[in-house]
């Protein structure tokens, strides 16, 4: 009995979390939310200054970094896919690269942005300077 | 023949990855501690790893496991296991399969991330591939021939809670674990701590295979603390092991760990080795079968 019973607790435990979850992400799907994970960075992050400033090394760091990492789900030219923001968007490119910088640290989880916090801090800072490339 | 067995099995998967798309991780190279970096949602990552161990009284075995893990989201990883083995001069069988989960309850990042992983085994009392080192598990267990070990049938419930941190580079992980067998045997304890560190930190401007940024190098050690019935370090098993991780273009990745037993109880060598390869955006592929 006790062999059937765990792992019925455990499906449904995982399928009332998933769709507590999905729940949860119905409501994204617009810039909006990058704009207001970014709003909860601490103000020190704009003063935050980019190592790499616009060397064009970094920007071709961040972006082998960003096809590995992110293209997935910002698309090959960052523009978006489905939830995902468009990386070219106002809400982004206003940001500071500090603030970018501390966003890919901790994610936004209930979104759907996993935290990049195993990334090195440089290759976060080659990543954030190709995406402000982008702008040009 | 094993041998020649598991060179089929790695030719396999390298010719998978070889036409599958690209896909990188984060992953931290531990066989055995866990750190707060969870799957990517929609991700699978398929996992063939062994484990490689010196019998004192007995017949040396090998011990192949799979690992589906799947990032169900940002918060929440899930993971299929299901384990083997080979003992020389004995013989091989499945052994069972284990469903774990692991959930990060903070949405941001601090200096210390904890994660909570709860897990159910399925396994008999022939499995040998050591994910878990707990209470006084010891390499006498192994030394029992498969046919009389494979009688025994463990229905358990582990827990663990997971610590980790990043910092200028490293990472430092501590896992506490308590499992619990089913079958009214008082909980068992362990322990895992492991740091990590790549080789170069930044990443080259062009694609390369063998330079410092894919590489990875770090040590871990885990053990036995006894039970609720006994909670001590004396006659428990511990370990020592270094890993070096590769992570090759397409989402593959080679990681190899030696071993080494620090007690009386303990194999005297272990060594593991996984080949992983990860396929991104696999969830997204399978909703649009359905659409």
């Amino acid at each position: 009995m006790i062999r059937l019973f765990i792992p019925a607790v455990l499906i449904i435990t995982s399928a009332a979390f998933a769709a507590a979850g999905a729940a949860r992400e119905k409501k994204s799907g617009d810039d909006r939310g990058v704009i207001s994970a970014i709003a909860q960075a601490p103000l020190a992050t704009r003063e935050w200054r980019n190592p790499y400033g616009d060397q064009p090394d970094a920007i071709a760091a961040g972006r082998k970094l960003y096809l590995q990492h992110c293209a997935e789900c910002h698309s090959r030219d960052a523009r978006g896919r489905g939830r995902a923001t468009n990386l070219r968007s106002p809400g982004v490119q206003n940001a500071t690269p500090g603030e970018l910088v501390w966003l890919l640290r901790n994610g936004n989880l209930w979104r759907g942005m996993p935290s990049w916090s195993g990334l090195p801090v440089e290759r976060r800072w080659q990543i954030v300077t190709y995406l402000k490339s982008l702008r040009r | 023949m094993i041998v020649v067995r598991i060179a089929i099995v790695l030719a396999f998967l390298a010719a998978c990855a070889a036409i599958a798309l690209p896909a990188a991780a984060q992953d931290t190279p531990y066989f055995i501690t866990y750190s707060h970096h969870l799957e990517e949602p929609g991700t699978l990552e398929v996992e063939f790893s062994s484990n490689y161990a010196t019998q004192r009284a007995g017949n040396d075995f090998i011990a192949p496991w799979l690992e589906l893990e799947y990032g169900a989201k940002a918060w929440w990883t899930t993971e299929l296991y299901l384990d083997s083995q080979h003992t020389f001069n004995d013989g091989s069988l499945f052994t069972g399969w284990r469903w774990e989960n692991r959930f990060r309850p903070l949405m941001k990042a601090h200096w210390i991330n904890p994660v909570l992983y709860v897990e159910y085994e399925d396994v008999n009392g022939a499995d040998k591939n050591m994910i878990e080192v707990v209470g006084f598990d010891s390499q006498a267990d192994h030394a029992v021939r498969n046919d009389v070990a494979s009688r025994e049938h463990n229905h358990e419930i582990e827990t663990k809670l997971i610590l980790s941190s990043d910092f200028k580079g490293w990472n430092v992980s501590e896992n506490f674990i308590a499992e619990k067998n089913l079958g009214h045997r008082p909980w068992e304890f362990g322990y895992a701590i492991a740091a990590s560190r790549p080789l170069r930190l930044a990443a080259s401007s062009s694609p390369c295979n063998f330079c410092r940024e894919n590489f990875v190098a770090g040590v871990e050690m885990y053990g036995g603390l006894g039970t609720t019935d006994s909670a001590t370090l004396s006659g428990t098993s511990h370990y020592v092991a270094s890993i070096l991780a590769w992570q090759m273009p397409r989402g593959v990745t080679l990681r190899l760990s030696p071993g080494w037993g620090l007690t009386d109880t303990s194999h005297r060598f272990l060594l593991r080795w996984g080949l992983t390869y990860e396929i991104s955006g696999f969830g997204r592929k399978v909703r649009s079968w359905f659409r």
